[in-house]
């Protein structure tokens, strides 16, 4: 479970397992207070395919909500469709076979823009970052993109772009699902 | 924003039921014959893969992402390369999890 009480840029608050909303969203009384609520100990990262983000239910285009939990943070798998540069941010439209979703990465320093420069169109990638809606439309602006790499434990192998555990990157989708 | 082309998550077991949908799968490459590719899926089907494979040399295992046109073949439109080794089993249980209880997700 992961909780958080400020984002601080780094990409290791997003390490590791587990990215089921805190227990303290369970309160019975806790749907309007959650809605209206900017407490940052409430807000969580959530595992969500692009099917389920679109059905998303919202009223004002910046509350979204999943059974009574807002949704802040999500994290999403797919691969890089299209890559459009432009002086100070890069948008990619990432497909996770459930539909498209446009990410729009803003970069200020080097360091993001190297990020930003190393992802392809064909790519598969992980993407942290947060839910923003426009006039109708859902997109994604992101902490952080990175090419999808995971080191199987079980063999002797080294990081290689062509290694992608695929099946573990879409599981957090369903255990959010089992959740909620 | 677009959920209008989807790609099913699908095994050798599952295509039957998606003939003709877009779908992706994950093969292990075990030859080619008169253009296509011949192919295991991680659940032990054979299947055949047509269409124009990239340029660079297949993988053990490979992702194709295309039109089921029947039972048993696929109609490729992207392939990417997984590498030499890969979870079958997992990825068995993702495609029974996609196509069953959890299909709301991803359909």
């Amino acid at each position: 479970m992961y909780r958080s009480s400020e984002f601080d840029g780094s990409a290791a608050a997003f390490m590791g397992g587990g990215f089921m909303p805190s227990q303290t969203t369970q309160l019975p009384d806790s749907s309007s207070s959650l809605l209206s609520s900017r407490n940052r100990e409430a807000r969580c990262l959530l595992a969500l395919t692009v099917k389920q983000i679109c059905e998303l239910p919202s009223n004002d285009e910046s509350n979204f909500v999943i059974d009574g939990v807002e949704v802040t943070n999500v994290t999403i798998v797919g691969r890089v469709c299209q890559k459009e540069d432009k002086a100070s941010e890069y948008t990619f439209l990432v497909d996770d076979g459930t539909g498209q979703i446009e990410c729009t990465r803003w970069v200020q320093e080097r360091i993001d823009t190297d990020e930003a420069e190393g992802i392809l169109v064909g790519k598969y990638v992980r993407v942290h970052g947060h839910l923003r809606g426009l006039q109708g439309r859902r997109f994604i602006n992101v902490f952080s993109i990175s090419l999808l790499l995971i080191r199987l434990r079980w063999i002797e192998q080294c990081w290689s772009d062509d290694i992608e555990f695929f099946a573990a990157a879409h599981i957090p989708c369903v255990s959010c699902g089992v959740y909620f | 924003m677009d959920t209008s082309k989807p790609a099913i998550f699908v095994n050798g077991g599952l295509l039957p039921m998606h003939v003709q949908k877009r779908v992706r799968i994950v093969i292990q490459v075990l030859g080619s014959d008169r253009g296509a590719v011949i192919g295991k899926s991680t659940d032990d089907h054979q299947l055949t893969v047509k269409g124009t494979p990239p340029s660079v040399p297949l993988t053990n295992f490979v992702e194709v992402i295309g039109i089921a046109d029947s039972e048993k073949s696929i109609q490729a439109e992207i392939w990417t390369n997984f590498g030499d080794t890969f979870d079958t089993y997992s990825y068995n249980q993702l495609c029974q999890l996609a196509n069953g209880e959890y299909q709301l997700l991803f359909l």
